[in-house]
């Protein structure tokens, strides 16, 4: 070579480093330029194939401690895009698991020598002490490989590979080059994972305090509906549990009545006797007195004949008095009919007296009751629960009414409804608490005198026999509420 | 070439060139062997690294006599370089042990063959001489 050759010579080599240098500091000056993740891999990559010729390369990212996967790629026919390497397998998995720069030349002959004794072994029976032949992402023919660890203070965040098909492509050289594009670009992608970790996190925290906002605006909201909902749970509690008491009650009462029944109807019965007897006994000692014989044997007597009266008196007093204890027993009894749970076919009449007499130590002189009764057939239903409502509707009109009044109960069938009216003379009800007279737990009648259930009940059995009931009211001159019953509710 | 050896460039592309190479070595008595190995590694202009992954005949042949022949061979057939070596040292760690064991860790792991293929040790050997056939020409 003469001198001007070597001269030639040095001056291209000269040209041809000025210019890989200023091709380095311009992927330096790109890579730190954006913080765009893909962005840099671009750039990495085309600066490989275009600056450098190295038309197949990838970047793979540390997932977890034990594996890399491809994050990007360029050269492949399908870019290597996802594929996985666990460290420390293949050349790529060493390189990262050792954090040193792998160059790899004659890669097929290598690979041929290592199947070729995998081979042998199969053959002679030890395929036992194989492991799995494990594919890594990259050609699949590549004979040469340059793989460099990407790190940022000796911890590992990637690894870079450039890969050929020739035998012997890769020069130290090369090396060199590879691995100042792998360090900015290390640094680079770096960079813009912190970015992205700060984006991630500052978006969280702000969708959290969006969240928190949203919340806070609404919490008044959800106090007020949740505390309604609390309440009617507790109406409602308190509704089943007044059921469940009344029930109860309703089920003694219907004992206890059957027991009284029993009880009192035999001594009743010899009571009602023995003053029949005492009356029909007082009438034949008057006839024998009367008798002339008698007369003119005795004589008037005048303090005989008064003590018979009165004795006759006692016995007429008797006798109603012990029909009356009869009817309110038997009112009893047919007020609480709890052991015949089911629909019947009853006489609405009959239960109103039923109530009527049993309610007559509040009635008594002070209210004067009209029944404008129609004519009604039978109507199918819970007989107790008909009553219950007969109760209520007559409790609330005696209470109603301080002093004198006046209570009309009037019954009509129109159709194949029957309507039943009960009427009062009493206080009435204000025109703002008329509509909610049937919701559980409202009272006027003050803490510990109401339960404010009657009404709710009352409006729940009608409800349960398909039927209505309505109120009118006006305060100061009484209160009518109408009840309307189907004859045969629909099962 | 034997004193004032400096290995040929050529010679270190042939080392790593993947192909396995040919060791020969003799026991005290004089009996040879000849076996093959899947590296030889350049260390320096005169020195290079044999990879020791099994306990054979060869590593006993070195310990009781030193003197070793390595055969290589170059991808096209056309080359061979004889190299003359004498068993220096082993290494089973450090900068040349690792280089080793890196190389053949990498590709054993992914043929499945991690705990067959392991690095013992790097033997080290000075080359006393070489020598280069040149097969092309009586090749027809």
């Amino acid at each position: 070579m003469t001198g001007q050759e070597k001269d030639n010579e040095l001056a291209e080599r000269l040209a041809r480093r000025s210019a890989e240098v200023e091709v380095l500091r311009r992927v330096a000056l790109d890579v730190n330029a954006t913080l765009d993740l893909d962005s840099i891999y671009e750039i990495v990559l085309r600066t490989m194939d275009e600056c450098f010729g190295f038309r197949h390369a990838i970047i793979l990212l540390l997932e977890d401690p034990g594996m890399l996967r491809v994050v990007a790629g360029r050269g492949y026919e399908h870019q290597a895009l996802g594929g996985t390497v666990v460290v420390g397998v293949g050349v790529i998995g060493m390189v990262a698991k050792r954090r040193r720069l792998m160059r790899m030349n004659h890669l097929r002959s290598q690979q041929a020598y290592f199947e070729r004794i995998r081979s042998q072994m199969q053959e002679a029976g030890r395929a036992a002490e194989l492991g799995d032949v494990v594919a890594v992402p990259g050609l699949p023919d590549a004979d040469s490989q340059i793989a460099i660890p990407l790190t940022i203070k000796d911890k590992l965040i990637g690894v870079l590979s450039v890969e050929s098909r020739e035998p012997e492509p890769f020069s130290e050289h090369d090396e060199t080059l590879v691995s100042i594009v792998a360090s900015q670009a290390a640094s680079a992608i770096q960079n813009a994972l912190l970015y992205r970790a700060v984006e991630d996190r500052r978006r969280e925290l702000v969708e959290a305090h969006a969240s928190l906002k949203q919340l806070n605006e609404t919490l008044e909201e959800r106090v007020r509906l949740r505390t309604r909902e609390l309440e009617q749970a507790n109406l409602d509690l308190r509704e089943t549990q007044a059921q469940l008491v009344r029930s109860s009650t309703m089920a003694s009462l219907g004992t206890l009545a059957a027991g009284i029944a029993h009880e009192l109807n035999t001594p009743m019965g010899a009571i009602h006797s023995n003053a029949d007897v005492e009356r029909r006994a007082v009438r034949v000692i008057k006839s024998v007195l009367n008798e002339p014989s008698i007369t003119g044997k005795l004589g008037p007597q005048p303090r005989l004949e008064r003590t018979l009266r009165i004795l006759d008196e006692v016995n007429q007093m008797t006798l109603e008095a012990s029909e009356r204890v009869t009817r309110i027993v038997q009112s009893l009894k047919s007020f609480a009919r709890l052991d015949q749970p089911e629909l019947e076919w009853v006489d609405l009449h009959e239960g109103i007296e039923s109530v009527l007499i049993l309610m007559d130590h509040l009635i008594k002189d002070r209210i004067h009751v009209i029944k404008n009764y129609g004519e009604l057939p039978r109507v199918k239903c819970y007989a107790s629960q008909i009553n219950q409502v007969f109760a209520n509707l007559l409790t609330n009109a005696v209470e109603a009414i301080h002093g004198a009044g006046r209570i009309t109960i009037a019954t009509k069938q129109e159709g194949s409804d029957l309507v039943i009216q009960v009427a009062d003379t009493g206080s009435g009800i204000r025109p703002e608490h008329l509509e909610r007279i049937f919701d559980p737990g409202f009272t006027t009648k003050g803490v510990g005198v109401g339960t404010g259930l009657g009404l709710s009940i009352t409006y729940r059995i009608i409800e349960n026999h398909q039927g209505s009931i309505q109120v009118e009211s006006e305060p100061g001159r009484g209160t009518t509420f109408t009840l309307r019953l189907p004859i045969t509710p629909t099962p | 070439m034997t004193n004032g050896l400096k290995l040929p460039h050529e010679i270190r592309a042939v080392m790593n060139n993947g192909l396995p190479a040919v060791v020969v070595t003799c026991s005290a008595d004089g009996v040879p062997n000849a076996t093959i190995i899947s590296h030889v590694h350049y260390v320096d202009e005169s020195h290079i690294a044999l990879s020791f992954q099994f306990f054979n005949k060869t590593i006993r042949n070195v310990r009781e006599n030193p003197h070793a022949c390595v055969s290589l061979n170059d991808l096209m057939g056309n080359m061979q370089w004889i190299l003359d070596a004498q068993y220096d040292h082993s290494e089973a760690e450090g900068p040349i042990f690792d280089e080793m064991d890196m190389r053949i860790e990498a590709i054993a792991s992914a043929s499945g063959m991690s705990g067959i293929f392991k690095l013992r040790a790097a033997d080290i050997y000075r080359v006393k001489s070489f020598r280069s056939l040149n097969h092309a020409a009586s090749n027809p």
